[in-house]
């Protein structure tokens, strides 16, 4: 609300600035940034997202061991008991500290290759739907409605009987189901930006649609998208964790942190914990993270909203 | 924001009967589309309801089979004599259940475990997220506020197989569902899952977190805007007792927001979730819908998908409906809705 | 007066003497511990009441019969409910020998076309009419039906004579090559020799003619309907819920059960067996259903690894193999270098354990008849790195370079199985520094890919337990008309022969050696490991069944119908806390 501003302008009375200062923009971007690193939550957020990406990139560099290469004389041993494999290792020797190294390569992966096609999609899908409205809007919705209509799970679940496994296959799936939501929002921006009066004088000063929806309206629609950005995410990751979890999606010997869960629940609980424990974590603290992000991203571009 | 002079337009009666018509027309067509799209990938998808033996089958005994199980008919032929079938609610007999029950049936006696197990996560999330959430909005930037914010996002970002996971590390993986040993309330009418059983506590407790979640915040959000709203201000100021003001101007313009975001959970939450079912064994909808994939049952996986699918659809005509009548100003037919 | 005193004396001792056993005899019969046959059960058995057996049937499976003529792949309860309603011809014994069973002898024609079984007579149906011969030919006839779509169809294709014309519809299935020219005789007439028959007969208890007839094959799902000429019969039967047998006190056969009831309750049978088990809610648990961690535990505990069972069940041997028709495996080096570089040793000692496997050099298990027992093909495909190297840069991929990358597909593995061909996967890799995605595919997914011409599994994992015990059956699944895309003609031709060779047993034997020898050489498959089974069974069961047979495993096997018969709870059972006392 009006909190912030009043204590700056305090400040300035108290304390004159130069008159370069004094004129200095405040730009939407500046201040939301200031707001986000004011945020821990979010900065904590923040700092597992870049730890995230250092060990999803650097992954070659910092792990011990590959991959993939099994050494059968330390198959489920138990973490903490051996130097050289300090988290353990799973039913096949593979090292466990390395293995949810990769793990966060394969998140991080399909986190932000499944939101980048969706939006890629999405967003001029809806656009386009928004603003011309007619018919393409009528058979986009339409497609939009059935396609809630099936659920999820179910669909990606068929699609992946039929393209089969694997990381790039999952990426496609999950698209195909994740598309929908970016375009409902870019759809419902663009309906309600286009009745506003900066478009209409826009419009009358002659300006085409396109770089009307480009120029005008899409950078007023970027906070809701970017922040609906930020929490897709998580979701593709979520998504991901969750079929290879159920045993589908990604293949062996590529790691991933849903199918390190999934072979450790079950028996392998009482005994083996590490196999389920470790991934687990590891994702409930990717997914806080974002989420942390995504809250703090919301508040910082959209202080007016009391969530 | 409410205001005295918003009332609901004349003849609202008629132009609401003409729009059920209408969403229910739609809601047809809808499901008519999707249920040809699930067939044909169904179809598409390598396998199907008989296994292949480990020795194989000549052309001969492989057209035996496929004739025993009606897919020697060619796929549009098959999609219509569903059609038919599914008009009359008659979904065929299962491929995978002893006995050939039909669907309708295995369905009816596969989806009470589930509704038990989605009333209960309804009752526990809603009943305990919606006091969290006005207590937070009232009491906002406490220590109250913070823990409810703080629970609140835990149960909503960590996936709930991954809280499974941590619950069955703790407490150990459970076996026997449904036996009587483990009854508290034994089952209405003497058949079916019991009203209240141990079983239950586990999936329920994973179950409940993300959608208290969820109603945490989204009331905690709309009563707060409400709260600090003008007209509650002249509440106070004109001197209205606190619960007078809460119960009649806040609590009524926090439910549209949150009638439009928490409603649609509950056709969600009553379909149940994979997740919980597989990890916790839950004999429910949706272990039988992946059980059903995974057996290539034809006729289990188009009836559950269509019966869900419909499920969902009205229940989002009756959220809209029920929206519409909570807030007069809004009118989601007669004029296009974003 | 004396001589009266005396004689009364005498007659009241021989009254005494006389009564007083019977006496006592009827007074300790009343506490003798007798089954529904009226023997008495063992020594140490416990109440008739507590003689029951029960077990954990999986829910996720599709389960259609109770009965193998109906749908093998399909059985309801997997071995535990089904087939008790009727016995079999013919059975093995703990040393896998054919013995008797409702036949009670068979003959073979002098040109080995005619089979002749003699029924034992006296056997009844639980409805009161007789079982006869009759009821064995509508079975057989009833499996050849083409509308029945039989899962095991194949068990006879090219033995009984005129199956395939049945099958195909091109012939009535009543001009089979069955029949039972009077109640006590049931004849089968073959194709061509084939001296394994009387083997495959012991999979088949009969159904009933009439009620196959006015009910069709699901009159065993209803108890109003169900009649058994077996030792059991179907009390009640709940699909997805439970099922309850109990014995069959019309019974005469040759397994009459100690036990009264066996039931089965529905749940996650791969995930809750062991917790089952040892909360103490069913019976016994399955090797398949126990997972490393699970066998550690048993390991560790006294009471419950003295109680583990093993047993070569049926021989199963899991293998790799390759689609030999293009390349790169085409190249027999290149398959010979992946056999030579596969570690079989480490990978059963570290990730299988040594307990549930030996390291397989070839297809047949020691055990089964004509298997490689000296280790004479041991250093075919024994593993060897160097070699497999130079194998492989002898075939053109120097070092794995230009090596295609290659997907290893599984067929619907748990993760136990999983994980030992991963690790193959990981050790061929390895060494030969080629590059190994594995893929575990869904197990109808996997046999469609399998089976379809041309195949689209480059190279898969599977495993092979045998039907019945006769290299015929084994070698069988290995000809090119099986589910491999390997072909050899060799190979072919010394199976086909020696399947229907008659009166050389010894020469037959040695030309099913022969063929597996080319099997091996020719890398029709990368053999991994054969399974050492076996069952964990609680402390208070007990039964002949269990006591080590010649191979010194307990004789729990495959055809072993007659176990059925010994089991029983002993009193052990009253110090643990089970389902019995719920």
């Amino acid at each position: 609300m009006a909190g912030p501003e009043i204590i700056a302008e305090a400040d300035y009375l108290n304390h004159p600035v130069s008159l370069r200062a004094q004129y200095k923009q405040r730009s939407l971007w500046g201040d939301a940034m200031r707001r986000f690193s004011r945020n821990r939550l979010a900065m904590f957020g923040l700092g597992v997202l870049l730890l995230l990406l250092f060990l999803a990139v650097f992954a070659d560099f910092i792990t011990p061991y590959p991959y993939d290469q099994a050494d059968f004389s330390v198959v489920n041993l138990l973490p903490f008991r051996d130097p050289a494999h300090i988290l353990g290792a799973d039913g096949v020797g593979r090292d466990y500290l390395t293995r949810l190294i990769y793990g966060a390569r394969t998140s991080m992966l399909v986190g932000l290759s499944v939101p980048l096609f969706a939006f890629a999609i999405g967003v001029p899908l809806g656009a386009i739907s928004g603003f011309r409205g007619g018919r393409v809007d009528f058979v986009v919705q339409r497609i939009v409605d059935i396609m809630t209509a099936v659920p999820p799970l179910l669909f990606a679940l068929f699609l992946l009987s039929l393209t089969g496994s694997g990381v790039g296959n999952v990426i496609f799936v999950l698209s195909v189901t994740a598309w929908i939501e970016p375009t409902r929002l870019t759809r419902a921006q663009f309906l309600t930006f286009r009745e506003k009066e900066f478009v209409a004088s826009a419009r009358a000063m002659g300006a085409s649609d396109f770089r009307i929806a480009l120029q005008h309206i899409l950078p007023n629609a970027l906070t809701p998208l970017l922040v609906s950005f930020t929490f897709a995410v998580p979701a593709a990751i979520f998504a991901e964790a969750g079929l290879s979890f159920l045993g589908l999606g990604i293949t062996e010997p590529t790691a991933s942190w849903g199918k390190m869960v999934g072979g450790g629940v079950g028996n392998y609980i009482r005994v083996y914990y590490h196999l389920a424990l470790f991934p687990t974590l590891l994702v409930a603290l990717t997914m806080l993270g974002f989420s942390f992000v995504g809250d703090g991203l919301q508040e910082a571009l959209d202080p007016s909203r009391s969530q | 924001m409410l205001r005295p002079y918003d009332r609901k337009p004349y003849g609202i009666q008629l132009l609401m009967t003409g729009y059920i018509l209408q969403r229910l027309v739609s809601l047809f067509f809808v499901l008519l589309i999707v249920s040809a799209i699930v067939f044909v990938l169904m179809n598409l998808v390598p396998g199907g309801p008989f296994t292949l033996g480990e020795r194989g089958y000549s052309e001969v005994e492989l057209a035996n089979l496929n004739r025993k199980y009606g897919l020697d008919v060619p796929v549009p032929q098959r999609y219509v004599n569903f059609l038919i079938g599914a008009v009359q609610l008659d979904f065929g007999n299962s491929f995978s259940v002893a006995g050939r029950p039909p669907v309708t049936e295995l369905i009816a006696r596969v989806w009470p475990t589930t509704l038990h197990l989605g009333l209960y996560t309804i009752i526990v999330s809603f009943g305990l997220g919606i006091p969290m959430g006005v207590v937070a909005a009232y009491y906002r930037n406490s220590w109250i506020d913070n823990f409810v914010t703080f629970t609140a996002t835990l149960g909503l970002t960590v996936p709930n197989f991954i809280i499974a996971t941590w619950l069955l590390l703790v407490f150990g993986f459970q076996n026997g569902w449904g036996a009587e040993s483990k009854w508290i309330i034994p089952p209405l009418f003497g058949q079916g899952p019991a009203l209240l059983s141990w079983d239950y506590f586990l999936p329920v407790l994973t179950y409940a977190l993300a959608p208290l979640g969820l109603v945490a915040r989204y009331t905690r959000a709309s009563v707060s805007d409400a709260l600090s709203a003008d007209y509650v201000r002249t509440a106070r100021s004109k001197g209205l007792s606190e619960r007078f003001i809460m119960v009649r101007h806040v609590m009524r313009n926090a439910l549209i927001p949150m009638v439009t975001v928490l409603l649609p959970q509950v056709p969600n939450l009553l379909t149940g979730s994979l997740f919980i079912e597989v990890v916790y064994g839950v004999p429910g909808l949706g272990k039988f819908f992946i059980t059903s994939i995974f057996n290539r049952d034809y006729p289990m996986i188009m009836g559950l998908v269509l019966l869900i699918a419909a499920f969902w659809g009205l229940t989002y005509l009756v959220t809209d409906i029920l929206y519409t009548l909570i807030d007069p100003r809004v009118r989601v037919f007669g004029r296009r809705n974003a | 007066m004396f001589r009266r005193r005396t004689t009364l004396f005498f007659v009241f001792c021989i009254l005494a003497l006389t009564l007083v056993p019977l006496t006592v005899s009827f007074v300790g019969a009343q506490d003798d511990n007798v089954d529904v046959y009226g023997r008495p059960l063992p020594e140490d058995a416990a109440p008739y009441e507590m003689q029951t057996w029960q077990n954990l049937c999986n829910s996720a499976r599709t389960e259609t019969t109770l009965a193998s003529a109906v749908s093998v792949y399909q059985r309801i309860c997997d071995q535990n409910a089904f087939d008790k309603f009727g016995d079999s011809l013919v059975q093995l014994d703990e040393n896998l020998n054919l013995t008797p069973a409702a036949a009670e002898s068979w003959e073979s024609s002098e040109d080995g076309l005619t089979w002749t079984f003699h029924l034992r007579a006296g056997q009844m149906w639980n409805d009161g009419t007789p079982l006869t011969a009759n009821d064995y030919v509508a079975t057989y006839r009833y499996m050849a039906e083409p509308d029945h779509a039989y899962d095991f169809v194949w068990m006879w294709n090219g033995i009984i004579a005129g199956w395939d014309e049945a099958v195909a519809g091109e012939i009535s299935t009543d001009e089979i090559g069955v029949a039972a020219p009077d109640d006590l005789t049931f004849t089968v007439t073959t194709a061509v020799p084939f001296p394994p028959l009387p083997g495959t007969m012991y999979f088949w208890p009969p159904l009933q003619a009439a009620a196959l007839e006015e009910f069709g094959p699901d009159y065993m799902l209803d108890p109003e309907t169900s009649v058994s000429s077996g030792p059991f019969q179907l009390v009640e039967f709940v699909p997805g819920d439970h099922i309850l047998l109990e014995a069959n006190p019309d019974y005469t056969g040759y397994r009459q059960p100690y036990l009264r009831q066996i039931s089965g309750i529905y749940g996650d049978q791969l995930n809750a067996s062991f917790l089952a088990f040892q909360n103490g809610d069913i019976d016994a648990v399955n090797y398949s259903l126990l997972s490393p961690a699970d066998l550690d535990i048993i390991e560790a505990d006294p009471i419950m690894s003295e109680n583990y069972l093993p047993n070569f069940s049926d021989f199963r041997t899991d293998y790799l193999l390759f689609d030999t028709f293009n390349p790169p495996f085409d190249n027999v080096d290149v398959r010979l270098a992946f056999a030579k570089a596969l570690d079989r040793e480490a990978i059963v000692a570290n990730v299988i354990g040594s307990n549930l496997a030996l390291p397989a050099y070839s297809f047949l298990m020691p055990g089964f008849p004509a298997a490689d027992t000296e280790g004479e093909l041991h250093d075919i495909q024994g593993y060897d790195c160097d070699a497999a190297k130079e194998l492989l840069a002898g075939a053109g991929y120097a070092d794995g370079e230009g090596f295609p990358a290659v997907e290893l597909a599984l067929r619907g593995e748990t993760e136990s199985i999983a994980n030992r061909f991963i690790a193959s996967a990981a050790s061929i890799s390895e060494c030969l520094n080629v590059e190994i995605t594995v893929n575990n595919m869904e197990y109808n997914a996997y046999m469609d890919a399998l089976r379809a011409r041309p195949t689209t599994i480059q190279f898969g994992a599977v495993s092979y337990g045998m039907d019945f015990l006769d290299p015929a059956n084994m070698l069988g699944v290995w000809v090119s008309t099986g589910r491999h895309s390997w072909r050899n003609a060799e190979f072919d031709d010394l199976v086909n022969e020696a399947n229907s060779l008659v009166g050389d047993p010894e020469a037959r034997l040695q030309m099913y050696r022969d063929a597996e020898r080319i099997l091996v050489e020719d890398v029709g498959g990368v053999f991994l490991n054969h399974r050492i089974q076996g069952d964990l069974i609680q402390p208070y069961v007990a039964g002949e069944c269990f006591r080590p047979d010649a191979q010194g495993v307990s004789a729990i096997h495959w055809g072993n119908d007659w176990c059925w018969g010994t089991y029983y709870i002993t009193e052990e059972v009253l110090n643990h806390d089970t389902y019995r006392t719920e």
